[in-house]
């Protein structure tokens, strides 16, 4: 699938790093069992690596590891290749955003401050980080206006926002996101993580980001590390290997038992085989389309009919079969209509709450283009297909 | 209090306590018990003048050298907790030190004048400088201080950058107690002959009310224009606060 590299300009200078943990291991002083045991991962370049686990999984010492908020005891995190160990704390880390949940925004610097801290501290010209806290206000899509404003003046989240944009502003190898979303309600949530998926796509940041929620990584992740305690990897892998092959009853628990439905948030009706509808046009002797529904690759039962753009308007009855010639009318209304662009996952609420066994799907100019079904849905679900590494979570949904 | 009669038969009072007065610029109480003698007041506001001054002086003297001490205090207590309770209770002794106690105490070693004055003033207000300045910067939210250590903040840094400017309103609210109670022990340093506002009111005749009715009047404005000025202060550097509460 072609990276999203729709943006006219990026706003990234500097290219992304990869992260490899390389036998990471935090032991805390009295503590009977490590933190995190020996950690090894590698995130690509310009991915979202999730880690979640449940709480006291070592998730977050995993990630703060990188920054050296947490001190490696043995092993090593390698940036591009280089050792965080070898780096000084307070350099290494201006070179790394950081966002966590409590997002920490400074109450008594201004929200055009809070994202030029960064810059500032790397001695920025004041020209330069103006321009780019205005610059990166347009990118959360913020009312320049703002920058002026104080963090308690604004929503909890246009407050994420600015720490997103707060952790971008120096442009940073790899992004440290601790529960980013997690203090926010969740229908803001959604939001936010729809932003910055879109944002990510045009920004290609190496991204470790921790979460407690199955969802979320489902949704985030280019790549999921399962983590239980002590850090320890139970299953790095796509979200779709995730969600088809868990490797062990651990993360099958972990993920839970509606993950075949989880599956179908990751992809979009476009990803599957649709049926062919048998379609008929206005003033066609019926004849023909019973023809055509005889045919024995035909699955609808029932002809679909189409303007002469091939758009559709309703499907025909027995009765109106019966006739001779395919009447204007329709005997049974059109029911839900779906686009190729829709995630599968609400395609099926929409087959389920128009009480539709199937309905037409439509491409940009609302042509038919097949047509989806329950059938098909949970025929893809048992197919081993379905488990196969193509996995269409790159190509996620935009809202 | 002790009786300044009782000081003077002690032999420890200084030269111009008891400043004379001449009966003759007392004309209201010579002839009448009268609380405030209008007359008196407007021939003699002018010997207001020096000891306002020298009360100034002595107040932000000591005010400036106790927080210079106490901020100082206050810093290594934050960088290493286990200083906080015996700093706490050290301040807190000296507090508690009646404060002509102090004065006398501190007569053998320091002498009479300003110097002990200073010194007794300044260590009055340690407490609550210190306390105020720990407090400003424990309310800094743990949140904001872990974002800024993440962000490549070095402790320096998050201190004179983060956790101080965010301390500001509570270590004014400290210095503006700090400087009322100041103002208002300082017309005490009298007894040890170091000036002040107090030279008019224990003067020689301790039953001219118009005089300490004065006096305790030019301390009061004193200790309101002094508030004031602090708390202009803390509007103008915390900007952010007055935007929170719009």
């Amino acid at each position: 699938m072609p990276p999203a590299q729709s943006g006219s300009h990026t706003q990234s200078d500097s290219e992304a790093s990869s992260l490899r943990y390389e036998e990471a291991t935090k032991q805390y002083h009295g503590a009977a069992a490590p933190a995190v045991d020996r950690l090894t991962l590698e995130v690509p370049a310009g991915e979202i690596c999730v880690l979640v686990g449940p709480s006291g999984c070592g998730k977050t010492t995993a990630m703060r590891m990188v920054n050296r908020t947490v001190e490696i005891t043995s092993g090593d995190v390698l940036i591009g290749g280089r050792s965080v160990r070898e780096r000084e704390p307070a350099q290494l880390r201006r070179e790394i955003g950081y966002v966590i949940q409590q997002i920490g925004l400074f109450p008594h610097r201004t929200i055009s401050e809070n994202i030029g801290a960064v810059p500032q501290l790397l001695g920025w010209k004041k020209e330069r980080i103006r321009a780019r806290s205005a610059e990166l206000l347009a990118l959360i899509g913020l009312d320049p206006e703002l920058g002026d404003r104080y963090p308690t003046q604004l929503s909890g989240g246009q407050q994420q926002r600015v720490g997103v944009a707060r952790a971008l502003a120096a442009d940073p190898l790899v992004m440290l996101m601790d529960e980013p979303f997690g203090a926010i309600d969740p229908i803001n949530r959604e939001r936010l993580q729809n932003e910055f998926l879109r944002l990510q796509a045009e920004i290609r940041k190496t991204v470790l980001f921790v979460t407690h929620d199955i969802d979320e990584a489902i949704k985030m992740g280019d790549r999921i590390a399962v983590m239980r305690e002590g850090g320890r990897v139970e299953q790095y892998a796509t979200p779709a290997e995730l969600l088809m092959a868990p490797a062990n009853e651990f993360v099958e628990d972990f993920v839970g038992a509606d993950r075949a439905l989880k599956r179908l948030a990751l992809m979009r009706v476009a990803d599957i085989d649709l049926w062919e509808a048998p379609l008929a046009h206005v003033g066609q002797a019926t004849a023909e389309v019973r023809a055509k529904l005889a045919a024995p690759d035909v699955e609808v039962p029932y002809p679909l009919l189409v303007d002469g753009e091939r758009r559709p308007l309703g499907w025909l009855s027995e009765r109106d079969l019966a006739r001779d010639v395919v009447p204007r009318q329709p005997d049974v209304p059109l029911g839900p209509v779906l686009e190729r662009d829709d995630v599968m996952r609400d395609a099926l609420a929409d087959l389920l709450q128009g009480e539709s066994q199937y309905a037409p799907v439509v491409d940009h100019q609302g042509r038919i283009s097949g047509v989806l079904s329950v059938e098909i849905i949970s025929e893809f679900l048992k197919s081993p297909e379905a488990k196969s590494d193509e996995h269409p979570a790159v190509e996620r949904p935009h809202e | 209090m002790s009786s300044p009669m009782l000081l003077a038969t002690a032999g420890h009072v200084g030269e111009g306590f008891f400043r004379e007065r001449n009966l003759e610029n007392l004309p209201c109480q010579a002839r009448e018990s009268e609380l405030f003698c209008w007359h008196w007041a407007t021939q003699n506001i002018g010997r207001y003048g020096t000891p306002t001054v020298q009360h100034l002086e002595i107040v932000v003297l000591s005010v400036l050298i106790g927080f210079v001490v106490a901020f100082a205090l206050a810093l290594f207590a934050h960088r290493s907790r286990w200083l906080q309770p015996p700093l706490l209770a050290a301040t807190g002794v000296l507090y508690t030190i009646p404060s002509i106690a102090f004065f006398f105490l501190l007569l053998p070693v320091t002498g009479l004048g300003r110097d002990t004055a200073i010194i007794v003033l300044a260590a009055y207000t340690l407490q609550i400088i210190y306390r105020n300045t720990l407090l400003g910067l424990a309310n800094v939210p743990a949140s904001v201080k872990d974002a800024a250590r993440g962000m490549g903040f070095t402790r320096r840094q998050i201190l004179w950058r983060i956790e101080l400017p965010l301390a500001v309103p509570e270590i004014i609210a400290g210095l503006r107690v700090a400087v009322v109670s100041t103002i208002a022990i300082a017309t005490l340093v009298v007894f040890i002959s170091a000036g002040g506002l107090g030279t008019e009111m224990y003067g020689a005749n301790l039953t001219f009310p118009t005089s300490i009715i004065i006096a305790t009047t030019i301390v009061v404005l004193m200790a309101l224009g002094f508030d004031l000025v602090l708390l202009t202060a803390q509007r103008l550097v915390t900007p952010w606060r007055r935007a929170a509460a719009r």
